[in-house]
């Protein structure tokens, strides 16, 4: 049954059943024909803007940030085999909103892309940094002492976002929202730029389903596999690193999908991944629509922040797959 | 460096001459300076009128506030790190720092009428707090119930607990009218501006009413620091003492956090901190722990105040970006020995 529900083409009809219940429902719920008439016959009414311009472009934005992220995940957990890591909890998703704060806030950058940039590099500097905290203490470095080396790292960007915003009142409700993690009014432009890039890397990523599987056996027979170890992992990290920088720059810091998706995925157990790959972007994407349509009702006519839907949905999940052993830990 | 001996007197003196010099400069440092001696003299009660009026009324609650507050959170620390046998814990990481925080904003945000001002006393915040406090721990622990021998994976439970109450809190910041944003944020950031003598009246108390449980503690404590087995072999309840650690702990931190707001990282690096300086000895620790907690809340208030001046920075803030890197160090430190 798990099997089924969970197989590809199940996801598929899934999402896409979400994607057009997310065209549709909102602070005004539409009828299917005004979708449609919307989509391919635009005739410039507020309703036809609403919905091409604003729902649309949350939808994909919604799909391709939450396929990549959880793909981001999936390989921070392959790669440093600890089925904790993910972009949020290991800070990565922090640092990269630091240094777009920073860029921001105190040297004035507005351009979309240099932000992006400077996203990207602070994502890979506290990658860096977590990897660093985990050679330096050797490698019997426990799942949750790195976890633990994240959830500090993320406290100290945090922290320091925190004392940018507040020496700098001005930027501070736009930069508040985007701190919260969220797929509407982000800019269109932008958009148009990283959807390509995002679903680009999420379908290469597949490419590396091999070396994973790899990977994932001790380190002499990956290195006998004829892998060579750190240079993999280095790659790896920095390219899921990316990943989630670049969801950063898109939809501001978003957690939990990361660590939820491919828990979800191996619900079926243990497999290649070869199909875990797809199977964890499909969850992700299918999870993001959910918190995104959750977020335009639990507090109507407000919006919540889509971040703190994920995080009050991810969570409890969480819990209960620790609850029911279903992390491994060691 | 661990020595197990309780009086030196050269390494007493550390903590205590550290605490009180930073006492002084804190009460002197504000928009006014007071030079030290100004400050003992006005303590004594000789000073100006002026002097008497600054030192007394205006600067000495923050101060006490800012000492007490570090004082709790320190002592909550080590009966944490003890019970849960794990020098990295710290209530932080528990979540019932955050579960503080979701108390409070609930209790603005129901209590507050349309004008934004607060229908009852603003006394019962720290009663807010706590309640927020308890239901994060009593949750934690529901979750973690069959796995109360696995320290682990309480923090496990508890991380995953403290994203739920950050995210409510972020969607309180966001949506919640009645709320300047800047305001909350600076609470939630830790903050011991506009303090009262009530308030310092309130967390005194509160902390010379547990500390001394703790002390009567301080032998079981010793013991629990062994494994398991060897403690319940010297006649330990292992699990009732866990759990009366915890309930300490959550009373200690719920104490602080309503009054000074979410400092973080206290109740990490000042039991290391006292434990390099006087041993292992529970008895011992218990004494220098507070004091350096104090210290620390205190140096980074004296911080928080001057580096940006007029504008004032958050607490919290300058503690994480000393105690974040510190922690970094014990992780590391820790996994090595481990090898």
């Amino acid at each position: 049954m798990i099997r089924l529900l969970l197989s590809s083409p199940v996801l598929i009809v899934f999402i896409a059943i979400l994607a057009v219940l997310s065209l549709h429902l909102g602070y005004r719920p539409y009828a299917t024909s005004t979708v449609i008439a919307a989509l391919f016959h635009p005739n410039g009414s507020a309703d036809s803007i609403i919905i091409a311009s604003l729902r649309l472009p949350r939808t994909i934005t919604a799909i391709s940030v939450g396929a990549a992220l959880a793909v981001s995940g999936l390989l921070m957990q392959g790669v440093l085999r600890n089925q904790l890591a993910e972009p949020g909890l290991l800070g990565v998703n922090a640092g990269a909103a630091f240094a777009v704060v920073l860029g921001l806030g105190v040297f004035g950058i507005t351009s979309f892309l240099s932000l992006t940039l400077l996203s990207i590099l602070g994502a890979l500097a506290t990658m860096g940094l977590v990897f660093g905290v985990a050679s330096a203490a050797g490698k019997n470095l426990s799942p949750i002492s790195l976890m633990l080396a994240g959830v500090t790292i993320a406290a100290l960007a945090a922290s320091m976002t925190q004392i940018i915003i507040i020496l700098d009142e001005a930027t501070m409700q736009a930069l508040l929202f985007w701190l919260a993690g969220g797929y509407a009014d982000r800019n269109v432009g932008l958009l148009g730029v990283l959807a390509p890039i995002l679903w680009l890397m999420t379908m290469c990523s597949y490419l590396t389903a091999n070396l994973l599987d790899a990977m994932n056996t001790d380190r002499d027979t990956a290195h006998g596999l004829g892998v060579d170890v750190p240079l993999m992992q280095f790659a790896l990290l920095t390219f899921a690193s990316v990943l989630a920088a670049l969801c950063v720059a898109l939809a501001g810091p978003v957690a939990f999908i990361g660590l939820i998706a491919p828990h979800i995925a191996r619900l079926s157990g243990r497999i290649a991944h070869r199909v875990l790959i797809p199977r964890v972007a499909l969850i992700g994407a299918a999870l993001s629509l959910i918190a995104d349509i959750v977020a335009r009702f639990v507090v109507a006519p407000q919006e919540m922040p889509v971040g703190a839907v994920l995080a009050l949905m991810g969570a409890p999940i969480f819990l209960m797959l620790l609850r029911r052993n279903r992390v491994r830990l060691a | 460096m661990m020595s197990m001996t309780g009086w030196n007197i050269r390494i007493w003196f550390v903590p205590f001459a550290t605490f009180l010099s930073l006492l002084v400069l804190a009460t002197g440092v504000g928009s006014s300076w007071i030079s030290p001696s100004r400050v003992i003299t006005a303590l004594a009660g000789y000073g100006s009128d002026t002097d008497m009026l600054i030192v007394w009324t205006l600067r000495l609650p923050r101060v006490m506030l800012a000492a007490l507050g570090g004082a709790c959170l320190a002592t909550a620390g080590f009966l944490l790190q003890r019970a849960l046998r794990n020098p990295l814990a710290s209530p932080s990481i528990l979540g019932i720092v955050d579960g503080a925080g979701v108390g409070v904003l609930v209790f603005l945000w129901l209590l507050s009428d349309t004008a934004n001002t607060l229908t009852v006393s603003i006394l019962y915040q720290p009663i807010a707090a706590s309640l927020g406090a308890v239901l994060t721990a009593l949750l934690v622990a529901f979750f973690a119930w069959r796995d109360f021998g696995q320290p682990i994976r309480l923090i496990l439970y508890g991380i995953a607990v403290a994203a739920i109450a950050k995210s409510i809190v972020t969607a309180f910041v966001l949506l919640a009218p009645v709320f300047s944003a800047s305001k909350a944020l600076i609470w939630l950031a830790g903050s011991v501006h506009a303090a009262k003598w009530s308030d310092a009246m309130i967390v005194g108390t509160l902390f010379f009413a547990l500390w001394p449980i703790a002390m009567l503690m301080s032998r079981q404590l010793d013991q629990s620091v062994l494994d398991d087995e060897t403690a319940v072999g010297t006649g330990l309840s292992v699990l009732a003492l866990r759990g009366c650690m915890i309930a300490l702990t959550v009373a200690l931190t719920a104490t602080a956090v309503s009054f000074i707001g979410a400092v973080g990282f206290v109740g990490l690096v000042a039991p290391h901190a006292a434990q390099a300086l006087v041993g292992l000895r529970s008895k011992w620790v218990l004494i220098v722990t507070p004091l350096l907690g104090a210290s620390m809340v205190l140096a980074a208030d004296i911080i928080a105040r001057t580096a940006a001046s007029p504008l004032e920075l958050p607490t919290g803030s300058i503690t994480a970006l000393v105690g974040a890197p510190y922690f970094i160090y014990l992780l590391i430190r820790q996994a090595r020995h481990d090898q």
